[in-house]
């Protein structure tokens, strides 16, 4: 396997989808020896070990709270939703980037989401699934949540429609149903690749049921794209409208900070800033500790991070927007609502926020540090934890002071609070994890596909020309 | 390398696309007739008695009216429960050395209630009042059945939230004249469907939305 | 939810329970209202029977459950109908009327009683959560020798023994403690005592006797007149420290009076003026036209200087600062131009002096007789210094004590600071061993095992009021017959039981005592019907003392006091809002219910002046040392804006000792709160002057339910945001317009009388152009236009913040209580609080309480965020909570503007553990569980029970008509059925609203009912009708009255100056 060029001789304008030297062999090699050959090194282990310590944290506060109730979190009657919700939208919102690779950018004819649609895509589902259990945990009475869900039942009755929260489940439940699919078809050539090369008689049987018999005929190729188009022209759509729903769970209250139009397109953006800026956590040490440079590519890491500047302007647009708005629509409530941003008891976490989400993010504009992978990585995470706080800003400030004083109140996040939240994080990278480990994180044959396109693996590396966008 | 899977499978395949959903389908279904049999409701179960009292008996037999023991029926939330005294207006000169009856004397002459084991029986959350449905025309045994032809009493309706309200959001056609309600034998007319609109409109039945307001029921 | 709903769904336990505790219950006789041993055992059981209409379960199969009739029914009760006797609630030995509402046996409401005289109908705080000190588990339970529980009989063989001794020397050495005593039965049975122990001594003590009013009148009219005020007539009224509208003994007579001279309607537009001069800060004080805060020892200064003015004889002026004596000029000539229609009041807390010097200037305003009523004191030796603790104390630590038999009260912990009666107490009872040789015997008997009881050999529960027959007399000398409502849950004995068993009644039980005395007392041929008759109304008819008219000599104001230094720290001691006396000390219903002001739960607090604390370096929380002639207490510093500069105010009650066994209602703490007793002197039992404060550095955690300073109230260190960030709620005409736009949320209106009249619309003016917006909605409108369509009038001018409601509220919809940390964590369930705005503007603030209770809106926004639809509009107006639908989504709560929702974050409710604790709960409504919404449902049971009557009243009538044939009798009988119609609705009151003593809240149909405009309907169309936050367009169904003040032209604008 030829040597591979290393980041520093790659950082022009526009570098390449995948660094020369690549081949069919060299891809498939490379991917699934991950898997197949590469030893648990002693940093994963550590990192299940630790993942694992949380996860167990988690199981615990969750038979906490069960038991005991909802009031051992730190929320009251003026701020009746705490953690759980702005966790919940965290995550949903972190997901939204790997649909968005995957599915938009494939519509797109994006040839440079393919060597991480995969791993978005995985990302996506656990991040789904962490923020699943959210709503579900912060109901008072957790074990009639199917009554949000129209069934045919003994008393006659149906959920609300007028609600949000309804269309929240239905949304959710799609979303992840969707996702699943989505990435499971695109695993089904990959998972046979796995099944030819693996050599453990119990891993061979496992990756050949998971393939499902696929044999790489040209007829499976043939339904496979068919199949693979069709679900992203169905996930595409769900892009957008997940978290518009999720929006309006807040816009159609009557809360000051809530009860705004802007907030499902902005809530969408703000995903898919989210999205990218995890992904971008997730994927630059992954193509380090794995050798995958040449596949996942400055290319990669510079999209990403172009798009979230995009993304990250319409957000600013955003908190713009709504304190015109509060100024605009003359209504005291929604202008003391940005005073007491602005000054009130919540004023750190406010300014934090503009930091993290609006001023750092300007840093993209220069070449030069969208390619110094350790300062993106750091950007990335800033931009996760502003996310994190646009979510405390508009759920605490707005229920902490809302119309009438004598009911103000303050919020003060109890342990339980926080275990659940680090909690979740820790389910979510362990799932990471073991998938980097058990499948091929990136999808092999779409690449083989891509290496084709380029230079059929064998073009040589002077003549390469960084590919055009088509 | 060697074949994981026989052509077969594809058949399997196949039988599970159309299964699979059918099955999932299935299973609901029977859930839902589950809750709603007599084994979830306790509907049409005979209940065991301390004293076997035959309804049937009193009632068809002896053509005894049901405000003789169920007193406050017409005018509380409560139908009431004969104190043994009532019993013991007949039974202290009828059957007075019968064993079945040997219950209601020791309660007598001990002063013990007797405990009887309860039929019908509502959610707590939920505020049934007897004294309105009789006044406003609906039968006792509209709910309770044909209690005249039960030797043990046992619930005739499913009284489940649903069965309430098929008569709450039609309560046309369960209305009578407010005199046949303590009738076991009444039989609703033909035209039951114009005599029900004549008579909540006598009777001032309220309009379905309000009868079907929540707290109709629950406080 | 079954689990802990069902407060009936009761085994047989309570019945168990009943039969342990009631030992010599088989010889109870038959009771009035028939309830004998056995019925009360078949109401149980049929309160079970009624579990089946509240039963038990879920949607699941249900569970085997008896249903247990009558053997036997008892006349007069229907199975599911509530009875209701009247009797009366005694305290500090005066009676208040109430009607007890029991369910199948087991009273579970109090309302007040509209013919006694001292209530007219309505309740304050303690008449309403003295129905949970029935049920308290932590009641003595059983006869004690030294600690240990013994049966009675060896107590009354110990004191036989005793007695026998005793009555060789006349009862030489026997000695009783009582609190006040005006029972007439009780008073004959005790002159029947002494005529067996002639040498037996019978001492008196309450913490609340009112001595500096009676030793006033002793020195304005020579004798210990009683008195009581009359303010129908009174249109000026001045209070100098006196809280009348809460701790006089006709409070709540007193508040519906004066605030019915208060109204304001486009018909009625004259009004009575307050002026209140107080040391404090009292709810008569948020009420004044005119509050003047001032030092507690200037006031007698204030008074003489007003009597001068006024021309009192023999008073000459005094020197004032300029504030003050414009004041007092103003007052003056306002009373003046009053003659016979003023009124001046005299708080407790004053010195005798300063009550004869008020008897003098009333005299001098032709007052007397008029609105200040005399007559001959009714209660039991009454001023006779040799009956009082102190001389007690002297005698026991003089060995010259033998027997002590303590009835009641716990002196133990509220003796004055100068009398250590604990100690002599003490010291007597060293042997508390249980060897009959000892050489002294002391007895307790009380309703709890209290300090008191701790410090005597024996203790024997006493019985609860509502457990026992008594009579007792109200503050004009009017009798009430006191009948039981239930058996005595843990077999305790009233004093007149105790009393005719000592002097040799072997079976003396209190029917007996009662009723024998009254037979000689009424003096009537058919007793019986006499007895029925008085029973039913709850007063004994003519039994009230006939007014005497007296005249005042001439004030002798020698012992004056001077006024204080400005740099002194005076104290105040005041009854608290909650706990009273600490009577009310382990009822957790009061523990937790925010006193006024201070919003304070759980905890007294030394209350000062936000200025004062920036002048002594302290702020909130911080533990002060407050010291008086080497005796000291340490409290919290909690800050309340008004108070006169250089005041502390202290509240007694609180602080009783570990050995209180008060596992109350939740069995939350044990101890609340500091006793500020022992730092109370006998001649200074309202307040002292120069008391050392110091600061520990200690601090302590304080919790009140708001930070109701952010409301458009001064800064004060203890909000939790700073002043720049305080919206405005309060406006005013006087209010800036700057003020008005700058993000006025116009909460709280207040105008005075002469702007009333000068602009009836006014109201709707403060409101500004928000108040003239059409409200659209996206959906379509209901129809509102049929039936009864439920609204509530709550008047601001009215309310004067007392609590009433908010405890009837939780008395009547089962509302937990949380505890303290629970609030702090912001989590209380009160389904109404009271917000107490306070006007930034001034240094005294004015201050406007506003009940806020669910607002029922016509669009409400809590509704259409419900994803299962639990909280929902009925056809009449009302916002539905479904407890059983409620998932717990809490997004109704964030989304009520009005922040009315109240969550179940825990199993509130599973302190309901004893079968007695389970007997009060109201049957009628649902105890929810844990992780669902609740709220103000405007009482909807009473609602449905009301509509059931009226409508099945309604169809009966018209089948009626129809059997008619003559066409007049006919439309006569419509005629019937719509004024019985209307009489019926008219009739449902919600529970705050019953309990309000000022009828500040008025619920009822929006819409004509019968024909006939209703109560709520005529106010809601007064011009001082607005509603909160009408622009959001939730249209809420409860209306507000803007708070109309009347004050004096002379003094405007010195209502918002303070003075040192």
């Amino acid at each position: 396997m030829s040597s591979i060029p290393h980041d520093a001789t790659m950082q022009t304008v526009n570098p390449p989808v995948i660094y020369p030297g690549v081949t069919y062999a060299s891809v498939t090699d490379q991917v699934s020896d991950v898997v197949l050959k590469r030893p648990f090194g002693k940093a994963w282990m550590a990192g299940v070990g630790i993942t694992m310590l949380l996860v167990m944290m988690l199981t615990g506060s969750i038979g906490y709270l069960l038991l005991k109730g909802v009031g051992v979190w730190g929320i009251n009657v003026p701020v009746a939703w705490g953690f759980a919700i702005i966790n919940f939208v965290w995550w949903i919102g972190i997901g939204h980037a790997g649909t968005f690779i995957s599915a938009m950018l494939l519509l797109m004819r994006q040839d440079w989401r393919t060597s991480i649609n995969r791993f978005a895509e995985a990302m996506t589902l656990f991040a789904v699934a962490c923020a699943g259990m959210f709503p579900l945990l912060h109901l008072g009475r957790y074990k009639f949540f199917y009554w949000l869900m129209p069934y045919p039942n003994s008393m006659g009755l149906w959920p609300q429609f007028r609600s949000a929260l309804v269309w929240d489940v239905f949304a959710v439940s799609t979303y992840g149903l969707i996702s699943l699919l989505f990435w499971y078809v695109g695993l089904v050539p990959d998972l046979a690749t796995m099944r030819d090369r693996a050599t453990n008689p119990i891993v061979w049987r496992i990756y050949a049921i998971l393939a499902l018999g696929w044999r790489g005929a040209s007829r499976h190729w043939q339904r496979y794209h068919a199949a693979y188009l069709l679900l992203a022209g169905i996930a595409a759509p769900l892009v957008v409208s997940v978290h518009s729903i999720v929006g309006m769970d807040f816009a159609q209250s009557l809360v000051p900070g809530w009860h705004s139009t802007i907030f499902p397109p902005y809530f969408v953006a703000g995903a898919i800033f989210s999205g990218f800026a995890m992904v971008l956590t997730l994927i630059i040490p992954m193509r380090k500790a794995f050798k995958l440079e040449n596949l996942i590519t400055l290319r990669h890491v510079n999209n990403c991070c172009k798009l979230m500047l995009v993304t990250g302007m319409i957000v600013a647009y955003g908190y713009a927007a709504e304190i015109y708005m509060s100024w605009y629509s003359g209504s005291v409530y929604e202008s003391y609502l940005s005073y007491n941003r602005f000054f009130g008891n919540y004023a750190v976490a406010f300014w934090l926020l503009i930091t993290c989400n609006v001023v750092i993010p300007q840093l993209l504009w220069f070449q030069s540090i969208r390619n110094n992978l350790y300062l993106v990585w750091t950007l990335a995470i800033v931009v996760n934890v502003g996310m994190w706080l646009e979510r405390y800003v508009i759920i605490i400030i707005s229920l902490a002071r809302d119309f009438i004083p004598s009911s103000w109140g303050m919020y003060y996040p109890t342990v339980w609070d926080i275990t659940v939240f680090a909690g979740t994080i820790g389910f979510f990278l362990l799932l990471i994890l073991m998938f980097v480990r058990v499948l091929p994180a990136i999808a092999m044959a779409e690449t083989r596909e891509l290496v084709h396109e380029t230079h059929g693996g064998t073009v040589p590396m002077q003549n390469m020309e960084p590919r055009r966008v088509r | 390398m060697a074949r994981h899977f026989h052509p077969r499978s594809n058949h399997i395949a196949r039988v599970l696309v159309l299964g699979a959903p059918l099955l999932a389908g299935l299973i609901g279904f029977c859930i839902w007739q589950l809750q709603q049999s007599p084994y979830a409701t306790a509907q049409d179960v005979y209940v065991d008695q301390p004293v076997p009292f035959s309804h049937e008996h009193h009632v068809k037999g002896l053509g005894v009216d049901c405000r003789y023991c169920h007193t406050s029926v017409s005018d509380s939330s409560f139908a009431g429960i004969p104190p043994t005294k009532t019993c013991m207006t007949c039974h202290s000169q009828l059957w007075t050395n019968a064993g079945l009856l040997q219950p209601v004397r020791d309660s007598w002459q001990q002063d013990k209630p007797i405990q009887w084991n309860r039929v019908h029986r509502l959610p707590d959350y939920v505020f049934f009042n007897h004294e309105i449905h009789v006044n406003k025309g609906v039968g006792c045994s509209t709910c309770h059945g044909p209690v005249d032809e039960m030797p043990l009493m046992r619930q005739h309706s499913t009284l489940q939230m649903g069965w309430c309200l098929d008569c709450h959001r039609n309560p046309e056609k369960n209305l009578r004249p407010r005199d046949e309600a303590f009738n076991m034998k009444y039989t609703f007319p033909a035209n039951q469907a114009e005599v029900g609109k004549d008579l909540a409109e006598r009777y001032h039945v309220r309009s379905v939305r309000e009868l079907t307001d929540c707290t109709t029921c629950h406080r | 939810m079954h689990d802990q709903n069902d407060p009936i769904e009761l085994d047989e336990q309570p019945l168990r329970a009943w039969d342990e505790f009631a030992p010599d219950a088989d010889e109870m006789p038959e009771l009035a209202d028939g309830l004998t041993r056995r019925s009360f055992m078949q109401r149980m059981a049929a309160s079970m029977a009624l579990a089946g209409l509240a039963g038990a379960g879920c949607n699941d199969r249900p569970t085997d459950e008896k249903i247990v009739p009558y053997v036997q029914a008892p006349e007069g009760v229907q199975p599911g109908k509530p009875v209701i006797f009247a009797s009366a609630m005694p305290l500090n030995g005066y009676g208040k009327g109430v009607l007890v509402t029991s369910r199948e046996g087991r009273p579970i409401k109090i309302e007040g009683n509209p013919q006694h005289p001292s209530t007219l109908g309505g309740t304050d705080v303690f008449l309403q959560a003295s129905i949970l000190d029935i049920y308290d588990p932590a009641r003595s339970q059983t006869p004690t020798r030294a600690g240990t529980g013994v049966d009675a009989s060896t107590f009354w063989a110990a004191l036989g023994a005793r007695l026998e001794t005793l009555s060789k020397v006349d009862g030489e050495g026997l000695r009783f403690l009582s609190g006040t005593i005006t029972s007439p039965s009780l008073i004959d049975l005790i002159q029947s005592v002494q005529r067996k122990y002639p040498k037996a001594r019978w001492h008196t003590y309450d913490p609340m006797d009112r001595a500096n009013r009676r030793a006033g009148n002793v020195l304005a009219f020579g004798k210990p007149l009683s008195v009581h005020f009359d303010l129908k007539p009174a249109r000026v009224i001045l209070s100098l420290d006196s809280d009348f509208l809460f701790d006089d003994l006709a409070s709540l007579r007193y508040a519906r009076e004066f605030m019915n001279a208060r109204r304001v309607r486009v018909s009625q537009l004259e009004m009575n003026r307050l002026y209140v001069a107080e040391s404090t800060f009292s709810i008569t004080g948020s009420m004044a036209d005119h509050r003047l805060p001032i030092r507690p020892a200037n006031v007698a200064m204030l008074a003489q200087a007003i009597a001068a003015e006024i021309g009192v004889a023999g008073v000459s002026a005094v020197g004032l600062d300029a504030a003050s004596a414009r004041w007092v000029k103003a007052v003056a000539e306002d009373l003046k131009s009053q003659k016979g229609t003023s009124l001046i009041v005299v708080g407790e807390s004053q010195p005798p002096v300063v009550h004869a010097l008020a008897m003098a200037i009333n005299e001098a305003l032709g007052n007397l007789g008029k609105t200040v009523l005399l007559s001959e004191s009714t209660e039991f030796g009454v001023g006779d210094a040799s009956r009082s603790l102190k001389s007690l104390a002297d005698d026991m630590t003089g060995g010259k004590v033998d027997t002590l038999l303590i009835l009641g009260g716990n002196p133990a912990m509220n003796a004055p600071a100068e009398v250590d009666f604990a100690g002599a107490l003490r010291a007597m009872s060293t042997d508390r061993q249980t060897d009959d040789s000892s050489s002294h015997f002391t007895a307790h008997l009380g309703v709890y095992s209290n300090e008191t009881a701790f410090l005597c050999q024996w203790h024997l529960p006493e019985a609860h009021y509502l457990e026992a027959w008594g009579d007792v007399r109200a503050h004009d000398g009017t009798a009430t017959i006191i009948q039981p409502l239930i058996s005595p849950l843990y077999g305790g004995q009233s004093i007149a039981e105790f009393l005719g068993r000592l002097i040799g009644q072997v079976q003396a039980n209190g029917y007996e005592i009662v009723r024998s005395y009254w037979q000689k007392a009424a003096g009537t041929k058919d007793f019986e019907g006499w007895w029925q008759a008085t029973l039913n109304t709850g007063v004994v008819a003519g039994s009230a003392s006939s007014l005497i008219s007296a005249s005042c000599g001439k004030p002798d104001l020698s012992n004056l006091q001077g006024s204080a230094n400005p740099a002194a720290i005076d104290i105040v001691f005041r009854p608290d809002y909650s706990v009273w006396d600490g009577t009310f000390a382990g009822n957790t219903w009061l523990m937790e219910c925010p006193r006024p002001f201070s919003k304070l739960v759980w905890d007294n607090a030394a209350l000062l002046d936000p200025a004062t604390a920036t002048r002594l370096g302290l702020a909130g929380d911080d533990v002060v040392k407050v010291t008086v002639r080497n005796q000291s207490a340490e409290l919290p510093v909690a800050l309340l804006p008004g108070l006169p500069d250089g005041v502390i105010t202290l509240h007694l009650g609180y602080g009783r000792g570990p050995r209180r066994s008060n596992t109350t209602d939740t069995g939350l703490g044990d101890t609340h709160g500091v006793n500020v007793y022992p730092i109370r002197f006998s001649d200074a039992s309202g307040f002292s002057a120069n008391v050392d404060v110091a600061r520990t550095g200690k601090a302590y955690k304080l919790v009140r339910t708001h930070n109701h300073h952010a409301m458009g109230g001064p800064t004060t260190p203890t909000t939790s945001s700073g002043k720049a960030l305080k919206p405005h709620a309060i406006v005013t005409p006087q209010t800036s317009e700057a003020e008005k736009e700058v993000g006025n949320r116009r909460l709280v209106r207040v105008v005075s009388l002469g702007e009333f009249k000068a602009q009836p619309k006014i109201v709707e003016e403060l409101g500004g152009e928000r108040e003239k917006r059409p409200l659209l909605s996206l959906y379509p409108e209901w129809d509102y236009s049929k039936g009864y369509q439920w609204g509530m009038s709550i008047d601001q001018t009215a309310c004067m913040g007392c609590n009433a409601c908010l405890v009837a509220c939780q008395a009547e919809n089962n509302i937990p209580v949380v505890g303290k940390d629970q609030v702090e964590k912001q989590r209380e369930m009160h389904w109404i609080r009271i917000d107490d705005y306070f006007d930034s503007a001034s240094e005294s603030p004015l201050v406007v309480h506003q009940p806020v209770p669910c607002q029922h809106c016509e669009n409400a926004s809590c509704e259409y965020v419900c994803p299962v639809g639990a909280t929902s509009h009925s056809a009449e107006g009302l916002n539905q909570m479904t407890y059983n639908r409620c998932v717990g989504t809490r997004y109704c709560s964030n989304n009520c503007a009005y922040k009315v929702r109240r969550f179940n974050f825990f199993d509130f409710n599973i302190h309901r553990e004893t079968p007695q604790q389970k007997m009060l709960a109201n049957p009628e409504v649902t105890v929810r569980t844990r992780g669902v919404m609740e709220k103000c449902t405007y009482c909807v049971q009473r609602i449905q029970n009301t509509r059931i009557e009226a409508e099945v009243a309604l169809v009966n009538i018209e089948e009626r008509i129809r059997a008619l044939s003559d066409e007049n009798q006919k439309t006569a009988m419509r005629e019937e059925g719509r004024k019985r119609e209307h009489e019926i609705v008219e009739g449902m009151q919600t529970a705050c609203q019953q309990a309000c003593p000022t009828q500040a809240i008025v619920f009822g149909s929006i819409l004509n009912v019968g024909g006939q405009p209703t109560k709520v309907k005529t106010l809601k169309d007064e011009p001082l009708d607005y509603t909160l936050l009408r622009e959001l367009t939730t249209k809420p169904r409860t209306s507000y009255m803007a708070r109309v003040r009347n004050p004096n032209p002379a003094l405007e604008g010195a209502h918002s100056r303070g003075e040192a």
